[in-house]
């Protein structure tokens, strides 16, 4: 083969893609016959498929891999093999009994009960919806709870009202404390 | 009686299917050599290439019942290596290519693109175009990608090929082309 650094020359346009095919042995008789008949006269397409079978053959080369490399493959493959086979007929054990038409009927059955399931549960929010809710919420009662709190405010606004009326009453005498009599109450 | 190492493709996947798993192994030892190769070109990487194909000869004995021999056994099963080497390359990323160089370099630069046999110059241009060519390959869409190293080295026919890829015919043939067109324009510089 001539030892030339150029890798690959163009074809003619029209012959190129034809040309990739020829040189895979890819084309019909008919095909090859007319590729070869151009070839012949045209050294741009002859040099385009040597090209070709120059370069493509070296693209991408594999690993020359010893035999022992081949032997721990197979060996590695067949352990995995066994170890998924094992998997598998774990998994088999559990779900054998819904083999045959009993996968079929445990399906029926598991989708009855779903739809089941979600009727009920439709109703139970029917029903919850339709129930009133508390007029007032809790933290509102708590609020309302609060109104004599509120009341007592107002009082304290009258605080000097209650003053004077404190000032015209007589004081109470000790002794009227110590028996239990307290102030009469204000009008 | 005949040897189930002579038994044909379907006969023993048919045996499989029957449950003689043992026959699996005829079919592992027959094509762990190309299931290996065509990880290797997509990954350039001999552990991963090593997963992937063992992981396809799993797949294969899952779904072993599901082959229902319209297509060849392995066109089937190399529809599976691709398809795990393709998702890898999702997943992954990049394809590293310094393995491959350094392959090239161990055999001594016999298989770099061009000629070197004398000149120090002519190994640097020639390394330089392996690279070159090596990184287009890289670098191409997946499907012609696909189209390519199925033909080039794994020297499947075109029939075959639009078979792994479920495809016609014609658009492998338009994808072996833009590859080759691809991998020329790449290398036009060191004319």
């Amino acid at each position: 083969m001539e030892n030339r650094v150029a890798p690959l020359e163009g074809a003619c346009k029209n012959y190129e893609e034809d040309l990739v095919l020829y040189y895979y042995g890819e084309s019909g008789a008919a095909e090859r016959a007319a590729m070869e008949q151009h070839m012949a006269q045209c050294g741009r397409c002859r040099n385009f498929v040597d090209d070709l079978g120059r370069v493509l053959p070296k693209m991408a080369p594999q690993p020359e891999l010893p035999q022992p490399f081949w032997d721990s493959y197979f060996r590695e493959t067949m352990a995995k093999l066994d170890a998924h086979q094992a998997r598998q007929s774990w998994w088999r054990g559990w779900f054998a009994p819904l083999n045959g038409w009993l996968m079929p009927a445990f399906g029926t059955m598991a989708v009855a009960a779903l739809a089941i399931a979600l009727v009920l549960d439709k109703s139970d929010m029917v029903s919850f919806i339709d129930t009133p809710a508390p007029s007032i919420p809790a933290e509102v009662l708590v609020d309302s709870n609060q109104l004599e709190f509120f009341k007592s405010l107002e009082i304290l606004e009258s605080l000097g009202t209650l003053e004077e009326l404190d000032a015209s009453k007589p004081e109470p005498k000790t002794s009227d404390i110590h028996n239990g009599r307290t102030a009469p109450a204000v009008a | 009686m005949e040897s189930t190492q002579e038994l044909g493709d379907e006969v023993l996947v048919t045996l499989c299917q029957q449950g003689q798993a043992d026959c699996f192994e005829v079919l592992v030892r027959r094509y762990m050599g190309k299931a290996f190769h065509i990880a290797y070109n997509f990954t350039r990487n001999t552990e991963t290439a090593k997963d992937l194909s063992q992981d396809a000869f799993l797949r294969a004995y899952s779904n072993i019942k599901r082959f229902d021999g319209r297509s060849s056994f392995y066109t089937w099963f190399y529809r599976i290596v691709v398809n795990l080497c393709l998702d890898h390359a999702r997943r992954s990323g990049r394809v590293t290519w310094e393995s491959l160089d350094k392959s090239a370099e161990e055999a001594g630069g016999q298989r770099q693109l061009v000629d070197t046999q004398y000149l120090p110059d002519q190994q640097a241009i020639a390394g330089e175009a392996t690279r070159r060519a090596n990184a287009t390959l890289e670098s191409m869409p997946n499907k012609q990608r696909t189209a390519f190293l199925l033909r080039n080295q794994e020297g499947l026919p075109i029939a075959d090929i639009a078979k792994v890829m479920k495809t016609t015919e014609g658009t492998v043939r338009v994808y072996l082309h833009r590859a080759v067109a691809a991998l020329r324009h790449s290398l036009v510089e060191f004319v």
